[in-house]
């Protein structure tokens, strides 16, 4: 809001209409997006069409093309949202984390527990994720990079409070963590595993992959 | 009809490949392709694990011969995997995508669910355990677990990045090195 109250007097008439097509056109989008999110759930990302999409939100082909360019761009749109909002839960997770091994499973029950019951979105963003062209954007997006961070910063929490060695290889051992995260989403897709299964089988994860960095 | 299928997938790619393009290259009509395989993935799913037979028959000739410590077995097999899988890249990446590739109705394999892999590193880290090498009290499936995901993950490199098995198995001997840290006996002790 802080930019709408720096425009004053006759500035402000003129930067309203604008802004109302821009909010119409908000809603679209958002109207597009909230129909291929179902369709992506229940058809799949191959299964579901441009023009099954519209007919969900009520509109034509051409509306929906008219903002979105094709069907990756709208699959991506959902997948980066909900990216940037899993990524925040996990780091609020982290901050309550008491050791560096709650603090790191707090942040993967976070991830998990975001996704629960949308199991069929992940498995399209996992198989697409694989695929030449439309992997491309997908694995391009940064809270890819920032979930390894995340990891990281908390191994680095680790050293600080003296629980893990200088030497303890934050680089490598954070990717690894990330590797046995994502591994689990696989686990939940096609075993229909509990959130209390995942977690269990993080912790131990967890425990495995510090267990050479450990003071001791 | 694998032969002709395995090429096509290759050198076209699996998405554009089609069930009366492989039926032709084979020199057979359509409906004998769908007489033996319900649909395209399963033609791929038959053809991966013809793959595999060649690989396993590869590793059993190899394994007896492996020296060395716990760590050096292990890369080595990972190894021999990542150098086998990256002689087909774009087959193998297809094989990944078309597990996910979900639709109403279908009911593929996902890859990573490779379970003579999971034997093989499972004997490999019991059999280390047997020659002192790894603490009594370590949890070998969960070892093994974890050794899988990032064997698994390590193939973002081929897809992503290009990379050659040279590069994913030197990654791949650092994640060993690092996991066998916490499972050797000295460390349980400490």
């Amino acid at each position: 809001m802080k930019h709408v109250a720096e425009v004053e007097g006759h500035a402000e008439t003129r930067v309203r209409m604008p802004t109302r097509r821009a909010l119409a056109k908000q809603q679209t989008r958002a109207k597009v997006l909230a129909a291929a999110r179902e369709l992506f759930s229940t058809q799949g990302y191959e299964g579901a069409t441009i023009r099954d999409i519209a007919a969900a939100a009520g509109m034509s082909t051409g509306a929906v093309f008219a903002n979105f360019a094709d069907k990756s761009e709208l699959f991506r749109e959902i997948m980066t949202s909900d990216f940037d909002a899993v990524l925040v839960a996990m780091s609020d997770a982290a901050v309550r984390g008491r050791t560096v091994d709650d603090a790191l499973l707090k942040a993967f029950s976070a991830g998990y527990a975001f996704y629960r019951g949308q199991m069929p979105l992940v498995r399209a963003a996992l198989g697409l994720s694989w695929s030449c062209e439309d992997g491309q954007a997908l694995r391009a997006l940064p809270t890819m990079q920032d979930t390894i961070e995340l990891f990281a910063e908390q191994l680095a929490l680790g050293v600080e409070r003296g629980e893990l060695s200088q030497e303890c290889e934050i680089k490598l051992r954070s990717q690894m963590l990330f590797d046995n995260y994502l591994a689990n989403y696989p686990q939940a897709v096609f075993g229909g595993w509990s959130l209390e299964a995942l977690q269990a089988r993080s912790r131990d994860q967890i425990r495995v992959i510090l267990a050479g960095a450990r003071r001791g | 009809m694998l032969d002709a299928a395995r090429d096509l997938f290759e050198t076209v790619g699996y998405e554009e490949t089609t069930v009366r393009e492989i039926a032709t290259r084979a020199g057979v009509a359509v409906g004998s392709v769908f007489t033996c395989f319900a649909s395209k993935a399963e033609v791929l799913s038959q053809v991966m694990l013809d793959r595999l037979e060649d690989l396993y028959a590869e590793l059993d000739r190899i394994t007896p011969h492996l020296r060395g410590t716990v760590v050096d077995r292990l890369s080595s097999i990972f190894a021999l995997h990542y150098a086998f899988e990256t002689r087909r890249t774009p087959l193998f990446l297809a094989h990944i995508a078309a597990a996910y590739n979900w639709r109403p109705g279908s009911d593929s394999v996902p890859y990573g669910r490779n379970p003579r892999l999971r034997g093989m590193i499972h004997d490999c880290v019991a059999d280390g355990r047997n020659r002192g090498e790894v603490a009594d009290d370590a949890d070998i499936p969960l070892i093994v677990d974890t050794l899988m995901a990032a064997y698994a993950w390590n193939y973002r490199l081929a897809a992503w990045e290009q990379a050659g098995p040279e590069q994913m198995s030197a990654i791949m001997e650092r994640q060993i090195a690092l996991v066998a840290r916490g499972f050797a006996p000295t460390a349980a002790a400490a």
